[in-house]
């Protein structure tokens, strides 16, 4: 049952709420947050700066997709040599909705790391995350992908694993009733994927919360150093639509500001509100990824399955790679592919029998997020958020490594040729060329990378000279406010983030609502 | 006036991506009619740069046939296999901005192409269903 309110793009009377808490971001970390103060008793009101599309409502082609779900169009890109796309989400539930829904716990050592190197005396010990993320896995429907699951691409490279002797192991989802459409990029279309417009809005609505969809918050007000609301207008979902402007909104906050607008978003709404301090912005770091497209004899059907149901850590620790099977929409397919014209045309024709595994670096280099000041193109377009961001010649060399074990392990697992997709390289190679891979140029331009997963430019630590949130996810020398999503990890995890996010808000939250019961 | 240029730069983008991603054997090409009905689709939700991106990729497809060694005439003037020259000369260009100009035509060209019934029943996939472009109003 539905009780709070939801409003949606409206050009009349602007809107005002009163609430204890106003969150600003509704993915992973955001809806998270939401619904342990509302359990709490707190009264929250969530902004989001996109739509809310129930499972009915997704798209099913690409172009709907980037339409309809994704930020700016799925055309943000990193700035620097080379132009990286960076896949993130602007709806109700956040990247949650597109990604593939991998869940993988925080490994402990990085927490001993965090905990080392960055001050975070007793709030995220191993046992306060594990058991955060235990309550999660049981609330998300959290299950390792079974055979009747898997699709045919992903076994191919849990075979091909083992018989090289390599851990291998289904992926854990939090999609547990996954019934393989191989849709995940286009939200998913059975529900299955439990996504935070799913589970964690809703369940913020039920208590009695408020949601505020297609409502981009601009600035955080302040009084003096306390933070006591946001403000913004809200936007319509159709870039067609040609009506009155959005009402304004403001959202008073007696309690606290929770930020959770993605690592690319959180720190230019900070900065935009006036917070200055020398870490905002910067140790923008992520896992960019590529991948080998194997091509075999009988049918793969790749778009049949999880979209990404295999998965190896066999080579994190000695090369900091994550191996892993990946769907592409058939729409998708030939931006991936070598070539063009009757090349392209014919390779695309054996699409059936294709297999794509892809490598993702734990990447050592890291870059800045700055909010444009001018709508320019110098700044960026329509004043639009700037990530300056390359891989370093060192990711560069692993990332290299990690696609030729993955030419290797697709003729292992019996591919007749591969489809390198590497500038400089031909457009097929045989088992005996796999070298070449490992002859490739050095040179970001000539690979095709992708971001997906994304860490700080907010991040946490005890040193507000080296850091924006303190130990507690409190902004430095601000009160009642507080950063719950990727931006706030100080490092890469070298594994899929959502989970920590998850947990990491989680816990937040529920010191905020305990120190106010104290 | 103005309606009837844009009209024919319309059909000008419709040739170029059916010549990036033309039929095999097999499997259709792009099919002009669906091409127009993306374009404009493209042209109503999709924000100025990305727009601008695809124009100007047509834009210098149709100028760069000297840069391919395909000839020295406007891409959709060449014969059809200078035409396929110029396309594979540009997807491998030493130039990263002219490669760039391959993909942005490549993703175009493949989302009229993925999405097309007839192209996903040659590749034994259900068709699409109509995306809905619908969101929770309340």
């Amino acid at each position: 049952m539905i009780s709070g309110e939801h409003t949606a793009f409206t050009s009349g009377a602007s809107v005002e709420l009163d609430v204890d808490y106003v969150v600003v971001g509704s993915g992973p970390g955001g809806s998270a947050a939401a619904a342990i103060l509302a359990r709490a008793g707190r009264s929250v009101c969530l902004c989001e700066a996109g739509a809310w599309r129930d499972t009915q409502q997704m798209p099913a082609s690409l172009f709907g997709a980037m339409s309809n779900l994704f930020s700016d169009f799925g055309q943000m890109m990193t700035r620097g040599r080379s132009m990286i796309p960076i896949v993130q989400a602007s709806c109700v539930g956040g990247t949650g909705v597109i990604n593939s829904a991998i869940v993988v716990r925080t490994p402990d050592a990085i927490l001993e790391t965090w905990s080392r190197e960055h001050g975070l005396g007793d709030f995220l010990t191993p046992e306060a995350v594990g058991r955060a993320q235990t309550e999660i896995e049981s609330e998300l429907d959290v299950a390792a992908m079974g055979e009747g699951q898997l699709g045919r691409h992903d076994r191919l490279l849990l075979d091909s694993l083992e018989r090289t002797e390599r851990e291998a192991h289904p992926t854990s989802r939090n999609a547990g009733a996954c019934q393989g459409s191989g849709a995940c990029l286009q939200g998913c279309p059975t529900g299955a994927k439990r996504s935070g417009n799913l589970t964690w809005v809703p369940e913020l609505m039920s208590a009695g919360g408020s949601v505020l969809s297609c409502a981009p918050v601009s600035r955080i007000e302040f009084e003096g150093a306390r933070a006591v609301g946001v403000t913004g207008r809200f936007r319509h979902p159709l870039r067609s639509y040609r009506g009155p402007s959005g009402a304004r909104f403001r959202v008073r906050a007696r309690r606290g500001v929770l930020i959770a607008a993605s690592a690319t978003g959180s720190a230019p709404l900070l900065e935009r509100s006036g917070v200055r301090l020398p870490a905002l912005g910067t140790g923008f770091r992520a896992h960019p990824g590529s991948g080998i497209i194997g091509v075999y004899p009988e049918r793969v059907d790749p778009l049949i399955g999880t979209t990404q149901g295999a998965s190896s850590i066999h080579h994190s620790d000695d090369l900091g790679l994550k191996l892993e099977s990946l769907t592409l929409p058939l729409d998708l397919l030939p931006s991936r592919l070598s070539g063009a014209g009757g090349a392209l045309a014919s390779a695309l024709a054996e699409s059936s029998h294709m297999a794509m595994w892809v490598a993702a670096v734990n990447a050592e280099a890291s870059g800045t997020v700055k909010s444009a000041r001018l709508p320019t193109l110098r700044g960026g377009p329509y004043g639009k958020n700037i990530v300056s961001y390359q891989p370093t010649r060192g990711d560069l060399v692993r990332l290299r490594q990690g696609c030729a074990t993955l030419a290797r392990l697709h003729f292992e697992a019996g591919a007749t040729k591969i489809l390198p997709g590497i500038h400089g390289v031909p457009v097929e190679l045989g088992p005996d060329e796999v070298h070449l891979i490992e002859e490739a140029p050095l040179d970001n331009r000539a690979w095709t990378w992708i971001l997906s997963h994304l860490f700080g430019t907010c991040a946490l630590g005890a040193d507000p000279t080296r850091s924006v949130v303190g130990p507690d996810l409190h902004v430095h020398g601000r009160r009642a406010l507080h950063v719950v999503d990727a931006s706030c990890l100080p490092t890469t995890l070298g594994v899929n983030p959502q989970h920590t996010i998850q947990a990491v808000a989680r816990l937040t939250a529920e010191r905020l609502a305990n120190e106010e019961a104290a | 006036m103005r309606r009837l240029a844009r009209r024919r730069w319309r059909r000008t983008k419709v040739r170029v991506l059916s010549a990036v991603l033309p039929a095999t054997e097999s499997v259709p090409g792009i099919d002009p009619e669906r091409c127009v009905e993306f374009l404009a689709r493209y042209r109503r939700e999709a924000p100025f740069l990305p727009r601008l991106a695809l124009n100007l990729s047509a834009l210098v497809f149709l100028l760069t046939p000297p840069l391919t060694g395909a000839g020295m005439r406007s891409a959709l003037a060449l014969s059809p296999s200078r035409l396929e020259r110029h396309c594979e000369g540009l997807s491998r260009h030493r130039s990263y901005h002219l490669r760039q100009v391959t993909l942005m035509l490549k993703t175009a060209a493949g989302m009229v192409w993925g999405a097309d019934p007839l192209v996903r029943e040659a590749l034994g996939l259900a068709p699409y269903a109509e995306d809905p472009s619908d969101w929770r109003e309340a």
